[in-house]
């Protein structure tokens, strides 16, 4: 952050902006120039890297852009003092003289004064005057500079001119897509408070325990450290309200990424941490276990009335989700209040408990709760897991059929692709296969990946026909690219369909034949499916 | 059954009952009180008959005093009023009229967990050293690095506020030392967050020029007993002499003077601009966030004012006058720590600004003390309560135009001692604009 009177903003008809740099010519010219100075002055005082700051401001350079830079570039410097003389020493040796001696008030007196200090320590009088105040701010001089690239300096600038102005924040609200668990852990260890807004997507409103009675400033240093940790997805939108204290009015000021990503450098993200011991081994073994399921240790947050909660663990397949809560340490209030948040969570958790750790009676529980509760003693138990995840997935497969046999959808394209029809629907894909394989549409003929319409069919075998030989031969080349001709990626199984057979001749595809197989019959069909007019 | 619990500067009522002083907090789902309103929350609900299960307090230990303070007459009748206002209230009285002794022996009293309010890390120190002295206890500490919380405990402002969350339900009692500080926007906040219905408000400063005083009644209690340095000067307090003198600019800085107020000047005039008050002053100051003339304005205003602070006549005259005062032991106050380190340089003297080591500072007000170092010079950061008891000669180079700072620097050479006559010199630059500060600052005093 930056010290308030560097703050630059603009201000108007109630929003408020900082003054960002905009990457001119001009600042990269100054970004370079400084990050040049302080490279070539090793060695020199902090008062005279002032004073190379200061020329810029004399040539008209705004002084809070130039200071602020000069911040930062301080702050990426370490300054040593010179100590081969104590000054702290020094000027108690001095004092306790002038102490002494009395106050001298004329040069020869001081002088009588400065000279006994340096005999008696055996330095020179220059030396006196030289260290006397050496260990004073100003006086430090600049040992080690870690540059940076003029670009990065102005967003790193950009982003605490961003923060700075967040210190005068009564309240704000986000929305982003990612880093979700980061995100809450922060707000919860700043001390501030959230409510779940779910109006236009997922916002999140942060405020104070305070910021109820009035509106206070008091939690806006929290929420400028949090600015990074939503900084880090790629989208996000930040809004606050802003109590500008020369004016007391109260200001909007609003961070899109769309519009201001490019303003900052992105930060970097903190890896996911394991709560315990225990969530990290049950992680391991799961994955071990290849079992189709897709594992996220970071799920979304689920919004449960105004508040959130951040399982665990998601499991995900085809579409289908389910949650996992592993509950070490815990009391009947706990589990009652979790229990409390999820009946306002539509979906599916189980919840892992740890036996040993439990302080309340679990069979009263159990009867009191609608939760899936697994019981466990050190590890959590991979089956009762996988038969919940199991259960779950046909669960919802079962449901999702149903609803997409009961949808009044009319086929009318020659070839569908169950993959872009489930997305379009935005049910599972195995969901969409089951359902329709089941039960096809009339003219329609399954295939692995997508459904062919009859017509369609004939057509192609048609054209097959054409390009075969007396015996009914043809190169299988060909006669897959009349098949692809038509849009459907299932060559192979259509021309198995339509009753041909590949006759392999070597391992050579170019070689490779398709005839007709004498024993099917010539008419489209497909395994306990046949569609005969 | 309700449940009342602190909850981060805050009190948390859970249970269907809302009670006058607590709003709902959708939030959370439950009524949220502010802490201050602690005493009040119970007996209401004590009346009501719901039955409570109150969880608010975290206290420390008490542990044993050994007392050995003994009041004057005048500190008695203070402490006698705030008592009869309730343990709440306000003590207006001047530098080392004792202040100190009231409030510890209030801790006497009560025998509570209290924490003591300062507004620097120095008044720690000497507090500590206090309620060692005086109460055989030894005071935790929270600020400067340290954090401990024992039965008596000593915080500055700063702390009090940032740590309000976790603070505000230690203490049953809390005192203000310069309670004129927690007027401020932020500030007041923690008399809102702390838990504590005992409270003490020490100053000898009671108004403010923003009169924001007018709120320290509601968060500390009212002023219940002031008196003046004129009420007890001779008898308690040194008696004083106050003399102002006037110094001419060298030719040179004469030059410069004139030069960068005529800048000043005219832009004013050029844009029509009359700067009669101090918000006139302030919106000026806002202009030149957007109006580079305007701050080139400002800035030569600057030169001009330091050129007349920092002159070399007040130096030449300083050393006549530490000719005359070679056995007096003397304090040099200055607005900006440039000048601290010019004077301490040229005359060899301590120096004592915000950037003087703690320990350092330690030992300078040690050895001045005892008689090692004769003379300090300052800029603020021996405005306030620090004690440096036989301090009798002061001369203020430079300050603001503010009545409080001279009341505060005039204090730190009242403190009784026999026989010892007190003085204090303002050195002034003739005919330029800091005659007008120096009037400004006496104005006030006089009507405060």
């Amino acid at each position: 952050m930056l010290p308030s009177e560097l703050l630059a903003v603009w201000k108007r008809k109630g929003t408020i902006c900082p003054r960002y740099s905009r990457f001119s010519q001009d600042d990269l010219a100054v970004a370079s120039s400084l990050i040049e100075t302080y490279d070539a002055h090793v060695g020199c005082k902090k008062s005279r890297l002032k004073e190379f700051a200061d020329e810029f401001e004399d040539k008209g350079f705004e002084y809070r852009f130039v200071r602020g830079l000069a911040f930062l570039l301080d702050r990426r410097s370490t300054f040593k003092c010179d100590d081969r003389i104590n000054a702290s020493e020094l000027r108690r040796g001095i004092f306790e003289a002038s102490g002494k001696l009395g106050v001298p008030t004329s040069q020869e007196e001081r002088k009588r004064v400065v000279e006994a200090v340096a005999a008696e320590l055996r330095i020179t009088d220059l030396d006196v005057e030289r260290y006397l105040y050496a260990d004073l701010d100003s006086e430090l001089a600049l040992e080690k500079f870690q540059r940076l690239p003029p670009i990065e300096l102005l967003k790193e600038y950009n982003i605490r001119l961003a923060q700075t102005l967040l210190f005068d924040a009564t309240e704000a609200r986000f929305t982003t897509t990612d880093n979700w668990q980061n995100i809450f852990h922060a707000v919860k260890r700043l001390g501030l408070i959230y409510e779940i807004e779910n109006d236009d997507g997922l916002w999140v409103k942060i405020s104070g325990p305070s910021s109820l009675f009035k509106l206070t400033r008091r939690y806006g240093t929290s929420m400028a450290k949090l600015l990074p940790t939503i900084l880090v997805n790629p989208n996000w939108n930040f809004e606050a309200r802003i109590l500008w204290k020369y004016t007391n009015e109260i200001c909007n000021f609003k961070l899109e990424s769309q519009r201001d990503s490019f303003l900052f450098k992105t930060p970097q993200p903190s890896a996911v941490a394991f709560d315990s011991n225990v969530e990290k081994d049950f992680a391991q073994r799961f994955e071990a276990l290849k079992s189709g399921w897709l594992m996220k240790r970071e799920p979304e947050p689920l919004t449960a009335g105004k508040q959130v909660m951040i399982p665990d663990f998601s499991f995900e397949r085809d579409g289908v989700r389910v949650y996992m809560e592993i509950v070490g340490f815990w009391t009947n209030d706990y589990l009652l209040h979790k229990v409390e948040k999820l009946k306002n969570v539509e979906a599916s958790m189980l919840v892992a408990v740890d036996e040993d750790l439990a302080c309340g009676k679990i069979e009263s529980l159990e009867k009191q709760s609608q939760l899936k509760l697994v019981l466990f003693r050190k590890r959590v138990p991979l089956p009762p897991v996988i038969r919940f995840l199991d259960e779950a997935y046909r669960g919802t497969r079962m449901t999702q059929i149903e609803l997409i046999r009961s949808l009044p959808i009319v086929f009318t394209e020659p070839v569908v692709s169950y993959a872009e029809f489930a997305q379009r629907i935005g049910l599972s894909l195995e969901a969409v296969k089951t359902a329709l394989a089941e039960k096809p549409p009339s003219d329609y003929v399954i295939m692995p990946t997508t459904m062919v319409r009859k017509d369609t069919l004939e057509q192609v075998a048609e054209k097959i026909e054409e390009k075969a030989d007396r015996t009914g031969c043809l190169p299988l080349s060909a006669a897959l690219k009349v098949v692809e001709n038509e849009g459907i990626e299932d060559a192979t199984s259509v021309l198995e369909t339509l009753g041909y057979k590949i006759v392999w001749h070597g391992i050579n595809v170019e070689k490779a034949e398709v005839t007709k197989n004498e024993k099917k019959s010539p008419q489209p069909s497909d395994a306990g499916h046949s569609q005969t007019a | 059954m309700l449940h009342l619990r602190f909850d981060r500067g805050t009190l948390l009522l859970k249970g269907d009952v809302g009670t006058p002083y607590g709003k709902w907090d959708p939030r959370v789902n439950c009524y949220r009180i502010k802490a201050a309103h602690y005493r009040d929350v119970l007996s209401y609900l004590e009346e009501s008959g719901v039955p409570l299960k109150d969880e608010v307090m975290n206290l420390p230990p008490v542990e044993p005093l050994k007392s050995t303070v003994s009041l004057r007459p005048y500190q008695k009748e203070a402490l006698a009023r705030w008592r009869g206002a309730g343990m709440r209230g306000i003590l207006v009285l001047p530098t080392a009229a004792g202040k100190t002794f009231i409030a510890l022996k209030a801790i006497d009293l009560l025998k509570l967990q209290t924490l003591i309010v300062v507004p620097t890390l120095d008044l720690i120190d000497q507090w500590k050293k206090r309620v060692s002295d005086s109460l055989g206890l030894e005071a935790g500490a929270v600020g400067g690095g340290e954090n401990t919380v024992r039965m008596v405990t000593i915080s500055t402002y700063d702390s009090a506020y940032l740590q309000a969350g976790t603070l505000g339900n230690r203490f049953m009692f809390m005192i203000f030392d310069e309670v004129h500080h927690l007027a401020s926007p932020s500030y007041m906040q923690i008399a809102e967050m702390y838990v504590a219905p005992y409270r003490m408000g020490l100053t000898a400063t009671y108004e403010r020029s923003d009169e924001r005083h007018q709120l320290l009644p509601r968060l500390v209690g009212e002023p219940v007993y002031s008196a003046k340095i004129e009420d007890l000067a001779g008898e308690y307090l040194s008696p004083y002499t106050y003399e102002k003198v006037f110094v001419e600019l060298t030719a040179e800085e004469q030059q410069v003077y004139d030069r960068e107020m005529a800048v000043f000047k005219g832009y004013l005039s050029k844009r029509g601009i009359t700067l009669k008050s101090a918000e006139d002053f302030q919106k000026f100051i806002m202009t030149t966030g957007r109006d580079k003339q305007a701050r080139e304005a400002l800035l030569a205003r600057n030169r001009a004012v330091k050129v007349a602070l920092n002159s070399k006549s007040k130096l030449t005259h300083l050393a006549e006058q530490f000719r005359t005062h070679r056995k007096d032991k003397m304090l040099i106050f200055t607005l900006h720590n440039d000048l601290v380190y010019v004077i301490s340089r040229r005359f060899l003297i301590p120096a004592v600004t915000y950037q003087t080591p703690k320990e350092e500072r330690r030992e300078i007000l040690e050895r001045f003390r005892n008689g090692g170092y004769r003379a300090i010079v300052t800029s603020q950061v021996l405005d306030e309560g620090v004690d440096v008891p036989d301090a009798s000669v002061g001369f203020i180079l430079s300050g603001t135009g503010s009545a409080r700072e001279y009341i505060q620097r005039l204090g730190r050479l009242l403190r009784k001692v026999e026989g010892k006559r007190a003085k204090m010199v303002e050195i002034v630059s003739r005919e330029t604009i800091e005659v007008r500060t120096s009037r400004r600052r006496h104005k006030t005093a006089a009507g405060a």
